[in-house]
């Protein structure tokens, strides 16, 4: 039964006549694990006059795009969207499928793998192709090994040997896209779906004023955490100090380096509503499992012990660098350059450095 | 109006977790109530407010870890869940997504079951004995049970004119009766399932619209439904819910017929019920509160036992991975790293380096390090040289 089924099929959400960084980074994540199964990728592409983004699928890894163009999948509406991707399952039998784990992905996902009696691993930040043998069920060959975050102190690995499609999302800021090739061939085919009457109906869409943070798209990310709260000596420090400190390195970065900084913090910080910091860091903040996934070029993590949560937050950080007092915090484990130390003192060293002097070569 | 929340017992503590093989021990650690399923009970509380009915409380796992957990929430928010149930058995342990919301999903099914049969129990009664004493002593013993709206019976002052009454008064003949209380079966059937986004142990988000699924397939017919809804409105005759939620950047409004499933995100905030809305309210509602949760195991459900728990889980949980060290670390302060390029030497017979400005002077042997050291083209790893790294 599971034999039969072939290929990787990446789910493409599109916005304003291009293709999301989300989809594209699942595209990137798709072709990767094709390769090592030597099977072809497949972007499943819906909406209303979407046929041209097909182009911009093959460039980004896609052998084939399987279309639905119609004017009913103008706006996303999901009993629609999930009937159709559910009747191209049915009919093509994929071997993996694969979605950003946004909230329209996990919103099809969920319902698909139900009606598919197929697993689902949300938020993997990692996947794998490698051959899987269980005591109790057997051999299987090149399986998708889709790599989350466990509860607990670790990443999970989480198999589906037994049903197909092997269902995923991929959580966004953790896979690179691949570089575009105008020069690489696919196929269109389009797919056609009845319409049916639905018990519900999209009422009304509203376009929602840009983030005024937009964590995900910072070059660098400056990370507050609880650790703010107290200095080296455990004495007692008002936290808007740090933010203070926090915005002149990220005004620095601007000014000297011109890349886009931002202030971000872990959700210890941002759970604990302090008083002091009202205005100023607030959810929007956020890094990590429950808030942000950033992998900006430079992150800098403050005051925050690490847990879990946090690292897969920022995992795909170019570089990390971390101030923490502890020299056990487990922020160390990944952080590429850590600083131990009192980040009161820490951070006005590096201020200067990065703000005056420059690096003196 | 039959108001469902979908509740979880998650792992109090992240240091004491208990784990089998990958799967939670939940029977070895303190469960606490899944924190974001407060957003569900302030939905569900808001819903029995301005629609009436009953709130039930629907969780699965270990009854004796989850009973005790769940007796706050007959007086959570303003009116506080009405009745409680926990699907618990060894059969249901270790479930994946999947295998949870096919549980679940039976678990609605009983529950709608449970209050459709009281009704047509009451059909039948009404066409068997016509005015007489059966239909009164049936109607009180169906009540009492907490089995009937008080539309249908009631033995409250305010609700003088049920159905049942009107009935044995003379007002309403055989067919008319039957007529409104096939109204009320078909009233039950638009029911509203409200959950929280997702739970703080596994963070799927998945089980909310999986039930969804699980529940259209049982029932023969489509269950809507909404994820992440941060506000919603419902009509006064209880038919369809219009929710609001962010897909990315776009806030979409979607209006959903009843039956239907929401999860509620934190951003929700319950609206302003309006008093005058009460006395009608008041007809939807249901005797009170039965104060003792109950326990359904996969026989009570009826349950396809090859589909429960960890046998029916389509995913496996494998061996769990560390997150990944750097190749690199370089300790500010610490570390010892080369602060120019050093060309290729020769020390006590082999070669070494090439080095680079920046590369850490580790693997070289310590006559070498502390001539480095003392020519100064080895250092500490110092803010200049980070500084360097990370802009140029």
């Amino acid at each position: 039964m599971t034999d039969e089924a072939r290929d990787v099929w990446v789910y493409l959400q599109h916005s304003k006549g291009d293709l999301t960084k989300d989809s594209l980074e699942a595209l990137g994540a798709g072709r990767r694990v094709a390769d090592k199964m030597k099977q072809s990728v497949v972007g499943v592409l819906l909406g209303d006059g979407v046929e041209p983004l097909a182009r911009q699928a093959i460039q980004y890894g896609a052998d084939v795009v399987l279309c639905v163009d119609s004017p009913a999948f103008r706006t996303y509406f999901n009993l629609r969207y999930i009937d159709a991707i559910f009747a191209m399952i049915q009919k093509r039998r994929p071997y993996a499928f694969l979605f950003a784990a946004n909230e329209l992905g996990k919103d099809l996902a969920a319902r698909i793998a139900y009606r598919a009696v197929t697993g689902l691993a949300t938020d993997n930040v990692q996947l794998e192709v490698e051959d899987y043998t269980n005591p109790a069920l057997g051999s299987f060959k090149d399986l998708l090994v889709q790599i989350r975050p466990d509860f607990g102190t670790r990443l999970a690995r989480i198999y589906t040997p037994r049903h197909r499609p092997q269902m995923a999302t991929v959580r966004p800021g953790n896979f690179t896209p691949l570089q575009p090739d105008p020069k690489r061939r696919g196929r269109l085919e389009k797919f056609e779906v009845e319409d049916r009457d639905y018990p519900a109906r999209v009422r009304e869409v509203v376009e929602l004023p840009p983030p005024e943070l937009d964590l995900s798209g910072a070059d660098v990310v400056i990370s507050l955490g609880l650790g703010i709260l107290k200095d080296g000596s455990g004495r007692p420090r008002d936290p808007r100090e740090a933010y203070r400190l926090a915005e002149q390195l990220r005004d620095d970065i601007h000014r000297r380096y011109h890349m886009k900084a931002v202030i971000g913090a872990s959700r210890a910080l941002v759970h604990a509503e302090i008083k002091e910091l009202e205005g100023l860091i607030s959810k929007a903040n956020q890094v990590g499992q429950t808030g942000t996934t950033v992998s900006p070029k430079l992150y800098f993590a403050l005051g925050i012990s690490g847990a879990l949560q946090h690292r897969v937050g920022m995992l795909g950080s170019g570089k990390i660098v971390a101030v923490n007092t502890d020299p056990n915090a487990p922020i160390f484990k990944i952080a590429h350059y850590p600083i131990v130390g009192d980040l009161y003192e820490e951070l006005p060293k590096l201020i200067e450095i990065v703000g005056e002097k420059g690096y003196a070569s | 109006m039959l108001i469902i929340a979908l509740l979880k017992g998650v792992p109090a503590r992240t240091t004491q977790v208990s784990q089998i093989g990958g799967v939670l021990n939940r029977e070895a650690m303190d469960l606490v109530l899944n924190p974001h399923d407060l957003k569900a009970i302030e939905a569900a509380d808001f819903l029995k407010r301005r629609i009436g009915g009953k709130t039930v409380a629907l969780t699965m796992g270990p009854d004796m870890k989850l009973i005790p957990l769940m007796k706050p929430l007959y007086d959570a928010e303003v009116m506080g869940v009405d009745e409680e149930y926990v699907l618990s058995d060894r059969k249901m342990a270790g479930a994946d997504t999947w295998a949870t919301a096919y549980a679940v999903s039976l678990g609605v099914r009983k529950l709608l079951e449970m209050h459709t049969a009281p009704i047509d129990e009451m059909i039948e009664t009404i066409r068997r004995s016509g005015y007489s004493d059966t239909v009164k002593t049936k109607a009180t013993a169906l009540y009492q049970a907490n089995l009937l709206p008080n539309r249908v019976y009631s033995d409250l002052p305010p609700v003088r004119d049920s159905i049942v009454e009107r009935f044995l008064e003379g007002a309403t003949d055989v067919e008319q009766a039957v007529g409104e209380l096939t109204k009320v079966k078909e009233s039950l059937s638009r029911f509203i399932i409200v959950s929280g986004i997702k739970t703080t142990d596994g963070e799927t988000g998945s089980v909310g619209p999986q039930v969804a699924e699980g529940v259209s397939e049982l029932l023969g017919r489509v269950l809507p439904h909404a994820t992440y809804v941060e506000d919603f409105e419902i009509d006064d005759a209880a038919t369809a819910v219009v929710s609001e939620r962010k897909i990315g950047r776009l806030l979409q409004k979607l209006e959903m017929t009843l039956p239907a499933l929401l999860t509620i995100s934190a951003e929700y905030r319950p609206r302003e019920c309006p008093a005058a809305l009460q006395p009608e309210t008041r007809y939807n509602n249901y005797r009170g509160k039965i104060l003792q949760a109950k326990k359904w195991t996969a026989d009570d459900l009826a349950a396809d036992e090859k589909l429960l728990g960890l046998a029916g889980s389509p995913t496996i949980v494998g061996t769990g991975i560390d997150v990944g060290k750097p190749p690199v670390q370089k300790f500010l302060n610490q570390s010892l790293a080369f602060l120019r390029p050093v060309p290729q030497v020769e020390f006590e017979g082999k070669k070494y380096g090439p080095f680079e400005k920046g590369q850490l002077a580790a693997d070289i042997p310590q006559g070498l390090a502390i001539r480095f050291r003392e020519d100064g083209s080895v250092g500490l790893f110092d803010y200049a040289m980070l500084a360097g790294e990370l802009f140029d």
